[in-house]
């Protein structure tokens, strides 16, 4: 776990560096989440999201995959959007969409993800 | 600047570990949908499949914002699903309809008219019609998504104005066995129970469907019920490996079409090891050999023998076993409560009628019927193929509150509540949908109205019954909000409707549920709700016809203002004056009830007092359905008092194993199916207009088995040719253990003249429900080349 987690730090960092390298169009408050999406074609705009991703972030994609979301067909784009209006982190309006009354009954300064980890959707063990 | 695909894919791991380990990226906020403290939130359903999931829609200074589940709801608890969270987005869409458009031949361009012009046009082309080819020389079509109000009305201006019964809709593509199985085996239409069930089933029986991703909101719950409860057995029946069997204990594969010898053999086990309920049967049951013939327990016992389950696994293909069939008989049998589900893979075949049947048998013979989880649940299709069709008048055969065409004191019921002459609407039952589109290449069509569907796309076999559409022999008239391949190959006159929660009206979806959808925004400038349309027509159509009878179909809804007074008014002159007494009683569910309610009420709730209860949960038992007691024929607490079934009993079918219309042979040795995908509807109008609907699916596929592709040499991707003896399509191949050897899949919504399956699949028709056999023709595939890049397709 702690091996996994030095990783995805590491992709964390490289990631950060990549924005302030330039690639985010060097916004003040920094980059609109449809240019933090790498440039892609408009045909390959017509894959769905998982088609990449099943290779790029193969363990985001099986931990969605035999998610509930997964099992239940909620598909990337109800909480990231699609290319134009992309969104890395969701906001909690979209999870809105079916969770009305859980959203009233969590805490209102937290995440839901801070609870509720993203793509697995199991509650965190805390 | 665009990158390497490696490139990409290493930029994509990075972005998305940054997420993963809670660094969170700064990003524009404009693209937010989600506006809490401005925003007004109006309850509606959703405007798409049959579940009847309530939602509600975001409204910020007129204009859509957002949409999101009711948790109150008993249909969805809150929940949505991909279609529904962004169906809301279609409503702006630049390429609404808003102003009429006419050509007076279908090789013109259409013109911009006024809606005045427009409507004059429309009674003169219907009123030409009758007077010089005869009543029966016009028709409408309509839809299992139109209102309740709309479909009355409709249905009410041809049978009373018109006297024509040429009165049709798709829901004779996707529901009518389903009709005709509850008719013939329950006594009346519509399921029993209802999604309630689902919490208290222990087997869950799926046969013929994929609600994973056509009914998405009820699989969840069947999900979270077997995911809560890991004893709860679910059984999927079903040729192909879809995403639904993914929570399946026992998943049944076999060739299309042999399911009957399936539930044959269940039932021959359930006999030869007398799990059935002997009490149950003696008490409520007759068998049938046919509907005028009963037979005793003994010979259906006879007429069982040979199915055996090694009878039925090698009818079925091999890859099922014997004691697989033995296994999910037993389960079946004992559960504490057994829930089937089923949808257009029993219904879309020539022997639609006897599957229905015989899952009914299953549930007859077992007693898993009337108690709590258990119950024989045929899936709708679409939000108000229950509501506005099957109970609303919608289809040739029938008229209002579930009375049959053919029968005078019906007939003549619904000429009293319409206050018209004892007569006016004729005994013959009109054409149904096949019956219909080929008087249309026959030319005894003259001008047709076709409301809210695009049967250019949607009839089987489409290539033959495009050719008489396409030609100015039959004048027609086209309602819908945007253009459809119908409107482009078949219509002379457009007209521009409002949609959902720009007008008020009724759904009434799967469990025998109305529920009310008020009006939120106005449509946009120049589209008008359906009903105002009929209305205004009508009153031209007396004029030309010169008609008082006509006058008198509008009169009660004259001046009355179109976004909630008039189908208000509709509703209250349908639910009072012709559910009154029959097994839909609406009669408590007025509009002030509907709107009082969360999730609307199930019928019957004959009183306004019933009505706020919720209505009945399970129909026929005494307690809980008011019509149990009021229509009961003695003491036994459960009495079927459905309009078909004169001695109150329900019926156990003999009905043997029979072949589709076409089976593979050696020039077409492949079966073709067709169904739903999760993120489209129907001919994807809608949601090929929304963005994140398009891309998830751009254009349609056809699945092919890993052993198929091998043998036929066929890559994933690879553009492959799929053909049968009606016509040719091309899409790309997805290389896939879902079909069985020996079968492909596609789905049909997809416009692309290339990719419109329906030029493929079959018109051959059950002969009882007139459905057609869209799940099972013969093909051959061939691959012609590597993948190409593809464009989606929307007119």
């Amino acid at each position: 776990m702690k091996k996994l987690f030095g990783f995805n730090l590491l992709l964390a960092v490289f990631f950060l560096s990549w924005v302030c390298a330039g690639a985010g169009d060097s916004r003040s408050v920094g980059v609109s989440a449809t240019s933090a999406h790498p440039e892609i074609t408009e045909q390959e705009k017509l894959l769905p999201c998982f088609e990449c991703h099943k290779e790029a972030t193969p363990e985001i994609y099986n931990e969605w995959f035999d998610s509930l979301h997964g099992i239940g067909m909620v598909k990337c784009y109800q909480c990231h959007g699609t290319y134009e209006n992309m969104k890395i982190e969701p906001e909690a309006s979209d999870c809105m969409v079916c969770h009305v009354d859980q959203i009233k009954k969590c805490p209102q300064d937290k995440k839901c993800w801070s609870c509720h980890t993203a793509h697995t959707f199991k509650r965190n063990a805390k | 600047m665009t990158q390497s695909r490696r490139e990409f894919l290493k930029r994509t791991a990075a972005l998305s570990a940054a997420a993963y380990v809670g660094v969170s990226l700064p990003f524009d906020e404009k693209g937010l949908v989600y506006a809490a403290s401005e925003t007004v939130w109006h309850r509606g359903s959703c405007r798409l499949c049959g579940v009847g999931c309530r939602v509600e829609l975001g409204v910020k200074n007129g204009t859509p914002v957002a949409l999101r589940g009711v948790p109150e709801s008993r249909t969805n608890f809150g929940y949505v699903c991909m279609k529904g969270m962004h169906f809301w987005k279609v409503m702006n869409h630049a390429d609404r309809l808003t102003t009429p458009l006419y050509r007076a031949s279908k090789k013109d361009k259409f013109k911009p008219i006024s809606w005045d012009e427009a409507l004059d046009i429309a009674a003169d082309k219907f009123a030409t019609a009758v007077k010089e080819h005869g009543n029966d020389s016009v028709a409408y079509y309509g839809s299992g998504q139109a209102l309740t109000e709309e479909t009355y009305f409709f249905q009410k201006m041809f049978r009373g104005g018109l006297q024509t019964n040429n009165v049709e809709g798709n829901p004779r593509l996707c529901m009518a066995s389903a009709v005709g199985g509850y008719l013939t085996s329950f006594g009346a239409d519509e399921p029993i129970g209802g999604y309630a069930d689902i919490e208290k089933a222990d087997c869950i029986f799926i046969i013929g469907s994929n609600m994973a991703e056509a009914h998405p909101v009820v699989f969840r719950r069947v999900m979270r019920r077997k995911l809560d409860n890991p004893d709860v057995t679910v059984i999927n029946a079903d040729p192909r490996i879809s995403l639904t069997s993914r929570i399946a204990d026992i998943h049944l594969q076999f060739h299309p079409g042999t399911d009957l010898a399936l539930l044959n053999a269940m039932a021959h086990v359930i006999v030869k090891e007398k799990l059935y309920d002997e009490a149950f049967l003696k008490d409520y049951v007759v068998v049938k050999k046919d509907k005028a013939v009963s037979i005793d327990f003994a010979e259906y016992e006879q007429f069982l023998e040979k199915y055996t389950p090694e009878y039925a696994a090698k009818i079925m293909g091999g890859k099922v076993t014997p004691d697989q069939i033995r296994e999910v008989a037993r389960r079946f049998a004992t559960s504490k409560g057994t829930l089937s589900f089923w949808t257009m893979g029993l219904n879309q075949r020539k022997q639609g009628v006897w599957a229905n049947n015989l899952v009914h048998n299953l549930h007859i013979l077992t007693g898993q019927l009337l108690k709590e989880g258990a119950d024989s649940l045929s899936l709708t299709g679409q939000p108000n193929a229950c509501g506005g069709v099957r109970e609303g008048g919608g289809l040739c055969h029938i008229l209002p509150g579930h009375r049959l065409v053919a029968k005078e004191k019906l007939r003549n019921q619904v000429e009293e509540a319409w206050g018209i002459p004892k007569g006016r609407i004729p005994p013959k039952p009109g054409y149904h949908t096949m019956a219909m589109f080929t008087a249309v290449n026959e030319k005894k069509i003259k001008a047709m109205w076709v409301h809210c569907t695009s049967p250019v796309q949607s009839l089987p076999n489409c290539n033959l019954y495009n050719e008489g559409m396409a030609k100015d022999d039959c004048f027609m008239v086209c309602t819908d909000i945007f253009p459809t391949l119908t409107t482009e190959l078949a219509a002379n006159l457009i007209l521009p409707t409002a949609f959902h929660f720009e007008k008020t009206g009724v759904y009434g979806c799967t469990e025998r549920r109305s529920q009310i959808t008020r009006k939120a925004i106005d449509p946009p400038k120049g589209a008008k709700p359906e009903v105002w349309i009929i209305r205004e027509w009508g009153r031209k159509l007396a004029e030309k016809l010169n008609d008082p009878v006509i006058a008198q179909c509008i009169k009660p809804f004259e001046g009355l203002e179109e976004g909630y007074e008039l189908p208000k008014a509709i509703w209250d002159e349908y639910s009072q004056k012709l559910t009154k007494g029959r097994d839909n009683d609406l009669r408590g569910a007025s509009y002030e009830v509907l709107e009082q309610m969360y999730d609307g009420v199930q019928w019957p709730a004959p009183t306004e007092a019933f009505a706020l209860t919720g209505g009945t949960v399970k129909k026929f038992v005494r307690g809980m359905d008011p019509m149990a007691d009021s229509h009961g024929k003695d003491d036994k607490p459960y009495q079927f008092y459905g309009p078909a079934h004169p001695d109150q009993k329900l019926w156990l079918w003999q009905r043997p194993q029979a072949d589709p219309e076409e089976i593979p042979d050696a020039e077409y040795p492949f079966y073709l199916s067709t169904g739903r995908i999760i993120d489209h509807w129907h001919t994807m109008s809608m949601t090929g207009r929304v963005k994140e609907l398009l891309r998830a699916n751009p254009y349609s596929y056809i699945e092919v088995n890993p052993a198929d592709a091998k043998r036929m040499g066929i890559k994933p991707g690879d553009m492959v040719e799929i053909t049968s003896r009606r016509g040719t399509n091309i899409m790309p191949a997805k290389v896939y253990e879902g079909p069985i050897e020996g079968m492909v899949f596609a789905y049909w919504h997809d416009q692309h003249p290339d990719r419109m399956i329906n030029k493929v699949t079959k018109d051959a028709y059950d002969p009882g429900s007139k459905e057609p056999e869209f799940k099972i023709c013969a093909c051959r595939i061939k691959r012609v080349s590597g993948p190409k890049a593809l464009k989606p397709y929307i007119v």
